[in-house]
This record gives structure tokens, C-alpha cells and sequence, in this order.
């Protein structure tokens, strides 16, 4: 069993109001809830109607990208001349975030029906979940629920495959996924083609994220009108997103606001704030690949697309990780550097030799052998790693490394100049 | 490269051959079937031996060094044997700092592994640091094979060992 | 674009190229050679590398050339700052593992990443303090040496055994920094086109074991020449430093052999540097061949040629050039003339992605050409004819058992102690496919040119200038 934590009164509960509730998990516990039902519906209404309500709604893709839904899905060929394909991405492996695998293990029935539901109106029939290997847990439940739901005869013609991955964060990337599922290295392909006109196989192809399609039902059934009404701060950012927070906090866990929600609000009230005698010293609003956020800039963020582009990050997958005072800033962004190295694909220059390089420069840092000008290194190399690549893992490991020069300079020159004992070993 | 005089037992034969016939119907070409293939290879065998990747590529019509390409790629195939308990611990940033490694480090202690990836002189252990396991707000999650164990402590640990031992 | 063509614009060139073209293929048209290495016009694109990153003007980041499509208008800048510094950086990135191995390494001269860093690199590098990666040499196969250190992962090796030779036996092992290049434990790379990856690797990593440590890049003179090896006719460019080939190489031929030349023909070049050469005219005198000199040999044939009459019968290496071929006919207008060759055959070794393209079972270069001069296959009947032929002209092969009432003319590079030419009564030196300028014609009927890259031994003459001298003198031909 995971945190089981109650329902926050300040949270806006709709994907996660099953969650830790067992019943939920089965078909005939999902259709008592009120499942299947918007499935139902759209499958009555025109492909292009369902795109229509989706793009009205204002919903953006929860993987990362913020990708607007409905349009992404209109990208789809209007004529059906060839096999469709919708990916649904449920790799989740950003550091930070552990939201679709809730909602796989509690409502799998959710991410069964939001897909049915994208596969009709892309006319794709056949969906591919691709749920990343260490994912057990949630790979048994999905499998039983999909079984149920197929004997109940509820997709019609679209047909939902689950494809286990094998351990590379990589494959979260979309065209990398489609890459795996077609039993090649995870390797990220170069655009364009885009998915929409030659994805998987070669055929035009869309790809989803679990949190995204488990909010469709909830649009279809209760109106797009009524998911742009959930906002509370730039009309672009509409309706509910998981945010897992993480790390220093009391109570770590999936929170789920309406957008705009302050990040201040979610860390003190919902998350029940610092841990005993600490304070907060940084936080990681989106997955460890956007900036690192201050305290001050973290306590004045609004939670939705462009506020946190206002503080200077991004929303990204909404992983929140929140590093108290106890945190050395130093050594957590060497971790992440290690863990961009390790994640490489190896196809690009900048990313496959870059992030090593980085770690290593890191590591000497903390093992007392740091130079004043390992810092503008750094920051050189990580230019030298941003917007010049196929896939951008190569800029997410910059991100955290600029942002932490800037933000905890002292830290790192502590180590350089001998004030902070080495932690490493050269 | 080992040239061995027993003969090479095949995995694709029966009711393993049969699942594998019904994955091939889930895609419009046999190179698709590759992960899940090579997953069947490891939860019959333990682990992805060079011959088993050949009986791989024959069956799926790809070649060999095609197949150890793939292999290679993902981190949860094994290319040899290991412990009978494969433990996987987050050490990523979120779980780092709430004790991660000191958790790698009593798993390490109390099953006799000693060092990350090599496997207890009783074969019964083979503990890894792994990247983020996606339970982030579960720290720490440490994955015994299959079974994926949530908020572990050094001070769980030693229950966690008894169990599996 | 009234013709159907895109016009841009390339650091300040105007450029018009078909709709399609990629920026890396139009800068050439402008004269700029985008630096890359990934990309290969022979390759299927991968885009992997990140060395051609060209400035384009309103695209919001840089952008590859060898993935980018000329658009109508098009502003390139290669030599931006922001692009120069991105490449630069790409440089620098490389050469963090890439040893310093230029001193020792078989490329240095002919390398890629020297090229480049010469050009664009930094004048230092910023990592000057860790170990670098060190992987050990792995042998793939019969020619291939595999130097992990010095491979920068371009895929080129990969991409041409999976698409151009369809053999996908090499592949891209581990990820990160710690990939290299992989080859299934019980494979080798023994593909009959495998040694292409050798050219294109742009560095030292895939090497030639027939070629290490052989030679320096800078000693070698280059000389176009065509492939002898069988009847595709591949172009090739043959390297010889001090007047010894020492490597083959295919030469780009978009209708003939594209960009590639198969192991046989690559492999097969140590008999033009053979010693055992027939170096003097020879004539017989006294029941034995004694050296002379060419005045003395032509006086000697021409006797021969002005006292016969009847049948004469030419027997000739298909590995002849045209005009030898020629005149060998020409020479012997006055006569009743059968002319046959005979062809090694062996198996034929296709490469399966490029149309129209194999190691062919004829295993000589000049068949065809012999067909069209009037030369036929029919050699059985053309050793019964030259029994009782007037005179027989043997041409380039020794081993020809010809046995004949009247006179026996040797034209050859060689003549063994057991060969039957021994027979002859004149044996005359001639040149090699190195030591002559002549054509040869494909199994296509396509005429092509091969030069001289070395001198031929001693007194040997190309076949051309031999009989075409013989032809003049009898008034049949002018001559060469």
C-alpha cells in the first residue's frame, strides 16, 4: 500500500477521487462509479466532435511538454487512409514524478477509458500503453483491469495493447517510445517526420500521458466548459493536475489542485510543511529537468503553465522536490547530473559525452578538487548542451546545473575553497 | 565466446513458444515482439545469455547483433547471472535525500553482497543502485524482483532480508 | 522559381537545387563544405553527430544541414558565431575520450576530426584532468581492427551494414559514454562488401589489417584507376607510395559502384606489385630465349608476321585493355583471325541495398570489351584452330597451353619457369593495369578510363604501345 493520504479540503479532487480505493480497481467497481459511461458517449459522437470538446476544454498534455490536447490530436489526418495509432506514455521515470502510476494502480479503468476515448477520436484502432518495466505494481492491476474490460466488450473495435519497457528513461521521449514499442533501441528521432504524419510503423500516430487521458472522461462527460471553468490563474491553464511532492516535506505524496493553485500553499498547508527545526532552501516545481526554484521565487509561484515560466522554470511533469535546509545542493545536482549520464541514448555529441563530463567535473568538486573555474565551465558546458540536440535530456541536465550555479553559488565555491569537507572521494 | 559441447535448450518451445505466438498478434511485424521477447528469455532462464539471443533472432528474423544492440540498451536485462533476490534502490535526487544510500548501504551489510552488483557468496543476493523508480513520495522504494517495496528505511531492512532469505 | 528549383542562399552564395535537396548537399553547390560526420550521401540520414549545425535565418535554434530541406528563399549562414561555437563545442566534446593518437593512428592525414579541429577546434582542451575511457582493440573479422577509443559513434559503420550491405551484423552497444560499436560474439564482419567501413569512418576507429601501420596518408600518391576484380567495372583510386600500391580504395561512381568496392577487389592488388616480371624483350636463338632489346624483338615479329600467311588465332586475357585488344586484331588484318578469351568465373557477392551493383561472377574487368572487338568465348575451338595456325599471339597469360605448327608470340607481365608461354618464340613485356593508361568496358558496355600510377619495370611497355609499333611498321594501323 502507498500514502494514503486524505483528501486536503484545499484540493480540487477529480482523477484522484478513487485513489486508495481498492473497489475502484475492478469494472464493475469503475462502472459503479460512474465509469464508462463518457466512453459510451463518445463513441456515439464523430471523431472530429471529440476533438472539438477536448481542444475546447483547454486540457494540455501532462507528460511534460504542455502540449495543448485537443490540438495535438487534430494534427491526426482527418482522412483515413492509413492504420492509426495512439501511444499512451506511462513510462513515467522523471525524478520527482510518481502520478500516473497512482492513477494505473487505483484507477486503471480511468486510464483504460480516457484511452478509448483518444483512440476514437484519432480513429486509431489500436492503443499501445507502454508502462515502464519497474512498474509491477501497476503492470498487474492494468492487465487485470484490461482483461475485465475486454469481456465486458466496452472498447468496441479499438483494441488496447500493453508493451512493458525495460529500464531507460529515454523512452518517455515520444518518438523514442515508438521506437522501443517497435523493438529498436530507445533512441529519440530526429524531427520531422512528426508522429502525426509517419510515427509508429511509419504511420501517422499520436502519444498521450496517463494524467492527460484520465482527465478526458471527466471533460467528456461534464462538458469542456465546465474543465476551462477549473482555473484559477491564466486562462491557458485549465482544470486539475497531480503534483507528487516530494523529499523534505512531512507529507510527501499526489496533491490535486486546480491550475494556478499557489506552490507556496501546496508545500506549507497540503504537504504539511518543512520537516521539524528546517527550513525551505530550494524546490524542483516540474521533474528534476527544469530549474531549481529559490525560496522566495517558490513562495510566489502560481502553479500552472506560465506562472511558473514567470519565476523562471517550468511546470514540466509537476514532480515537486522539495530540498530543506539539511539539503547539500552541491551533491544532489552532481545525483542529477549522474542520472542524465546514465540516461543518455548516446546518439547526440553534446548529451553523450556532456552529461559525463558534467558529473565528472561535479564529483572532483565535491572530492575537495574543485577550481574557480570549474563553475564557468559548467555553465559553458551546459550552453554548449542546450537547444543543439535531437532530443532535449542533454538541456535537462543543464537546466538544474545552471540554475544551481546561479542560485547556491556558495555552496559550490564552499567546497572549492576548502570551507566544506569533501564528501567524495576522487 | 565459449565453445561448449552441451547442447543449447531452447525457450521457444511449448507453452512459452505459445505466449510468444500470441504476443506476435498484438503487432504488424515480428521486430515489435523484441522486448517482450526477451523478457519471456529472462523470466524463464534469469537472465539473457549470447546464445539465447540468437534463438531470439531466429525466431523474430533479426539478426543477432541486432538483438544484444537492444539488450544492451535496456538496464533491466540481464546479461548474466544473478542473485536469486535481484534488489533494485532508488539513489536519485528525490529519494537521496531522504536516505537512500544509506539503505544500498544496510542492504549491502546484512545480505553479504558487499558491493553494488556483485552477487552474495550464497547466491541468494544481488543488490543494485537504480535510477528513479517513479514512487518518488515513497522514499525509498527498493524493487525485490518483482515486488516493488515501498518507504523502506535502514531500519526496515533487516525485516525485508529475513523475508526474503 | 520558374524551372522547378528552390533558390537560398548560402553564406552569401545564391544556390538553386532541386526541391528536396538537403542544406548539406546545396552548400556544396556554393562551394561550402559544412563540416559532418554522420552524414553520408551513400547513408540513409541520422542526424546523430550535431557537427553540421548551420545558422538559419528565422529558425528559433540551429539546425542540422544534413537533416534540413532547401525551402524556397532559404537564408543559411555557416559560419555564424552561435554556429561555429555549436561546432566547436561538438569538437571539444569529442576529443574529452578521443585519445591523442595521431602519432600512431593509421587515419592522421586522412582523419576527419584532424580536418575539423584544425579548422573550427579549439586551440586547447578543457579536459586535461581524468583518465580517459580505455576499451581494449576487438578484432570483427577478417580485415577489420575495431579501436573503441578513437570512435566517435557516428553509426556510419552500422547504418552501411544495415541498409547498404543488409547484413545487420554491427550495432550500437550499452548507452551514454559508454557505448561503442558491438558485434554479436558469434559474428564476424566477413560480409563480402564489410571492408567499406574502413573508408567511411571518418577516423581511426575501424581499421584495415591489410593496410596497418602500412604507410603514411601524406606519402601516398593517388591515381584513378578501374577495379580488375570482375566485370562490374568499379572505380577505384589505388594508392602507391614509392611506387608500390599499397591500398585500394572505390573512388564515388553515382552510376557505377556509388560509393563502395567489394573486399575481393580491395583485397586483390598485391599481384600488380610483383617482381617476377618479365623485364627485357625475349627471342629465340638456338633452341633457347635470350634478353634483347625492342629493335631487335619487332624485327623478330614483323619476320615473322611478313613470312606467314594463313590463319592466325589470338588468345587474350579478358584483363586486357580495349586498345591493346584492338590492335591485337588490327596487327593481323593480313590473316584469317579467330580471336577467344577466356574469364575466371566465381560466385557473384551482390550488394543487396545498391541497384545494379555485385562482385560479379566474370572475374575480369574487360570481357565485354573483348566481345565488342570481335573476340569470342569459344576458346576450345580457338586452341584447335591455333594448332595449325600460321602464327598465335598469346596475350597476358602464361599458363595458355596452346600448342601450334607455326610461330608462338608472347605478349605478358609475367612468364613463370613451367609456363607454357615458355614455348614462344618471342616473348614480349608489357605493362600492368598500374603502369598504363587504357579502358576497359563493363559488363554494361561502359567505356571507362583507368591511368598510370606507377612505372612499369625494366623495359615493359604498355600492350597498346607494343602492338600498335607492330601494327605501323606492317602499315595496318597508325601508331600509338
Amino acid at each position: 500500500m502507498g500514502f494514503p493520504h486524505p483528501p486536503h479540503p484545499k484540493e480540487t479532487v477529480l482523477l484522484s477521487q478513487y485513489f486508495g480505493d481498492p473497489e475502484a480497481r475492478s469494472h464493475k467497481g469503475w462502472v459503479k462509479r460512474g465509469g464508462y459511461e463518457a466512453l459510451a458517449q463518445a463513441l456515439k459522437m464523430q471523431a472530429g466532435e471529440v476533438v472539438e470538446v477536448v481542444k475546447e476544454s483547454g486540457l494540455r498534455g501532462r507528460g511534460g511538454a504542455g502540449f495543448p490536447t485537443g490540438l495535438k490530436w487534430s494534427f491526426m489526418p482527418k482522412e483515413k487512409k492509413k492504420p492509426h495509432y495512439l501511444c499512451v506514455n506511462a513510462d513515467e521515470s522523471e525524478p520527482g514524478t510518481f502520478k500516473d502510476r497512482e492513477i494505473m494502480r487505483w484507477t486503471p479503468h480511468a486510464l483504460l477509458e480516457g484511452t478509448a476515448i483518444a483512440a476514437h477520436a484519432i480513429q486509431a484502432e489500436i492503443a499501445y500503453i507502454y508502462i515502464r518495466g519497474e512498474f509491477t505494481e501497476p503492470w498487474t492491476i492494468m492487465e487485470k483491469a484490461l482483461a475485465e474490460a475486454n469481456a465486458a466488450g466496452v472498447f468496441g473495435k479499438i483494441r488496447i495493447v500493453l508493451h512493458r519497457g525495460a529500464g531507460a528513461y529515454i523512452c518517455g521521449e515520444e518518438t523514442a517510445l515508438m521506437n522501443s514499442i517497435e523493438g529498436k533501441r530507445g533512441n529519440p528521432r530526429i524531427k520531422p517526420p512528426f508522429p502525426a504524419a509517419a510515427g509508429l510503423f511509419g504511420m501517422p500516430t499520436t502519444i498521450n500521458n496517463v494524467e492527460t487521458l484520465a482527465a478526458v472522461p471527466h471533460i467528456l462527460k461534464r462538458g469542456a466548459t465546465w474543465y476551462k471553468g477549473l482555473c484559477l490563474s491564466n486562462p491557458k491553464s485549465t482544470g486539475t493536475k497531480l503534483f507528487s511532492v516530494c523529499g523534505h516535506v512531512q507529507r510527501p505524496g499526489n496533491y490535486e489542485v486546480t491550475m494556478g493553485f499557489p506552490l507556496k500553499d501546496l508545500l506549507y498547508e497540503l504537504s504539511g510543511g518543512m520537516r521539524s527545526g528546517r527550513t525551505l532552501k530550494a524546490c524542483i516545481p516540474g521533474g528534476s529537468s527544469v530549474p531549481i526554484l529559490s525560496r522566495e521565487e517558490t513562495e510566489r509561484t502560481l502553479l500552472d503553465y506560465e506562472g511558473v515560466v514567470a519565476q523562471g522554470s517550468m511546470l514540466g511533469s509537476g514532480g515537486v522536490i522539495v530540498f530543506d535546509d539539511s539539503a547539500d545542493m552541491v551533491y544532489q545536482i552532481m545525483r542529477l547530473a549522474r542520472f542524465y549520464a546514465h540516461e543518455s541514448c548516446a546518439q547526440c555529441t553534446q548529451c553523450r559525452e556532456g552529461t559525463a563530463w558534467t558529473t565528472k567535473i561535479l564529483e572532483r568538486i565535491l572530492a575537495g578538487q574543485g577550481k574557480t573555474q570549474d563553475l564557468d565551465l559548467l555553465l559553458d558546458l551546459s550552453e554548449n548542451m542546450t537547444g543543439k540536440t535531437i532530443c532535449v535530456l542533454s538541456d535537462s541536465c543543464a537546466a538544474p546545473v545552471v540554475s544551481g550555479i546561479k542560485k547556491f553559488k556558495n555552496e559550490f565555491e564552499d567546497y572549492i575553497a576548502g570551507k566544506r569537507k569533501p564528501v567524495m572521494v576522487a | 565466446m565459449t565453445m561448449t559441447t552441451e547442447e543449447y535448450r531452447a525457450v521457444f518451445t511449448d507453452k512459452v513458444l505459445g505466449e510468444l505466438q500470441e504476443i506476435l498478434s498484438r503487432y504488424p511485424n515480428k521486430q515489435a515482439a523484441l522486448l517482450p521477447a526477451l523478457w519471456l528469455v529472462q523470466r524463464e532462464r534469469g537472465w539473457i545469455s549470447d546464445r539465447n539471443m540468437v534463438e531470439v533472432a531466429e525466431v523474430l528474423g533479426v539478426t543477432p547483433a541486432y538483438v544484444k544492440g537492444v539488450v544492451t540498451f535496456y538496464t533491466m536485462y540481464h546479461q548474466h547471472p544473478v542473485g536469486d533476490n535481484f534488489v533494485q534502490v532508488c539513489t536519485t535526487s528525490p529519494c537521496n535525500i531522504c536516505g537512500a544510500e544509506s539503505v544500498v548501504k544496510a542492504l549491502l551489510e546484512q545480505t553479504g553482497a558487499k558491493d553494488p552488483g556483485a552477487t552474495s557468496p550464497d547466491g541468494r543476493w544481488t543488490i543494485v543502485e537504480v535510477e528513479c523508480l517513479g514512487a518518488c513520495g515513497f522514499a525509498t522504494p527498493v524493487l525485490v524482483n518483482d515486488d516493488f517495496i515501498e518507504n523502506v528505511t535502514p531500519e526496515r531492512v533487516p525485516e525485508i532480508v529475513k523475508k526474503y532469505r | 522559381m520558374a524551372d522547378g528549383l528552390i533558390n537560398l542562399t548560402i553564406d552569401g552564395v545564391p544556390v538553386s537545387v532541386p526541391p528536396g535537396t538537403l542544406v548539406i548537399e546545396a552548400a556544396k553547390q556554393a562551394g561550402v563544405l559544412v563540416p559532418h560526420y554522420c552524414y553520408h550521401p551513400g547513408l540513409a540520414v541520422a542526424g546523430v553527430c550535431r557537427m553540421c549545425l548551420v545558422e538559419v535565418e528565422k529558425a528559433p535554434k540551429l539546425q542540422i544541414a544534413c537533416a534540413t530541406t532547401v525551402t524556397e528563399g532559404m537564408v543559411v549562414k555557416t559560419q555564424a558565431v552561435q554556429a561555429k561555437d555549436a561546432r566547436q563545442s561538438v569538437l571539444e566534446f569529442l576529443l574529452i575520450n578521443h585519445p591523442l593518437d595521431c602519432p600512431i593512428c593509421d587515419q592522421a592525414g586522412e582523419c576527419e576530426l584532424q580536418d575539423f579541429v584544425f579548422q573550427e577546434g579549439r586551440a586547447g582542451t578543457r579536459y586535461a584532468e581524468y583518465a580517459k575511457r580505455f576499451n581494449p582493440v576487438e578484432d570483427f573479422g577478417p580485415d577489420v581492427l575495431y579501436v573503441p577509443n578513437r570512435c566517435i559513434l557516428c553509426t556510419r559503420c552500422v547504418r552501411f551494414m544495415e541498409d547498404v550491405a543488409q547484413e545487420p551484423v554491427l550495432n550500437v552497444s550499452e548507452r551514454g559514454d559508454r557505448a561503442f560499436i558491438g558485434i554479436h560474439p558469434e559474428a564476424r564482419l566477413d560480409h563480402p562488401w564489410a571492408g567499406n567501413v574502413v573508408d567511411l569512418c571518418p577516423v581511426g576507429s575501424l581499421l584495415s589489417k591489410d593496410f596497418l601501420h602500412k604507410a603514411r596518408a601524406w606519402e601516398l600518391d593517388k591515381t584513378a584507376s578501374i577495379c580488375t576484380g570482375c566485370s562490374q567495372g568499379c572505380n577505384v583510386t589505388l594508392d602507391t607510395r614509392d611506387e608500390v600500391v599499397v591500398r585500394v580504395r572505390p573512388r564515388p561512381n553515382l552510376e557505377v559502384n556509388r560509393y563502395f568496392i567489394c573486399d575481393h577487389g580491395r583485397m586483390n592488388y598485391r599481384w600488380i606489385n610483383r617482381g617476377d616480371r618479365v623485364e627485357a624483350p625475349l627471342v629465340r636463338r638456338d633452341g633457347e630465349l635470350h634478353a634483347t632489346d625492342w629493335d631487335e624483338a619487332f624485327a623478330r615479329v614483323l619476320g615473322i608476321l611478313r613470312g606467314a600467311s594463313g590463319k592466325a588465332v589470338a588468345l587474350v586475357s579478358p584483363g586486357a585493355s580495349s586498345e591493346a585488344l584492338s590492335l591485337a586484331r588490327r596487327l593481323f588484318s593480313a590473316f584469317e583471325w579467330t580471336g577467344a578469351f577466356q574469364v575466371v568465373m566465381g560466385e557473384e557477392a551482390p550488394l543487396a541495398g545498391v541497384p545494379n551493383l555485385a562482385l560479379r561472377a566474370e572475374r575480369a574487368p574487360n570481357a565485354k570489351g573483348a566481345e565488342q572487338l570481335g573476340y569470342t568465348r569459344d576458346y576450345a575451338a580457338a586452341l584447335q584452330a591455333a594448332a595449325s595456325a600460321a602464327v598465335v599471339l598469346v596475350l597476358d597469360d602464361p599458363d595458355c597451353a596452346v600448342k601450334t605448327e607455326g610461330a608462338l608470340i608472347y605478349a605478358g607481365t609475367t612468364l613463370p619457369p613451367e609456363a607454357a608461354a615458355r614455348a614462344a618464340d618471342v616473348v614480349l613485356p608489357i605493362a600492368n593495369v598500374a603502369e598504363e593508361d587504357g579502358t576497359f568496358v563493363n559488363r554494361d558496355g561502359r567505356a571507362q578510363r583507368y591511368y598510370q600510377a606507377k612505372p612499369a619495370p625494366g623495359m615493359a611497355r604498355p600492350a597498346a604501345w607494343v602492338l600498335g609499333e607492330l601494327a605501323a611498321a606492317l602499315g595496318v594501323a597508325e601508331a600509338v
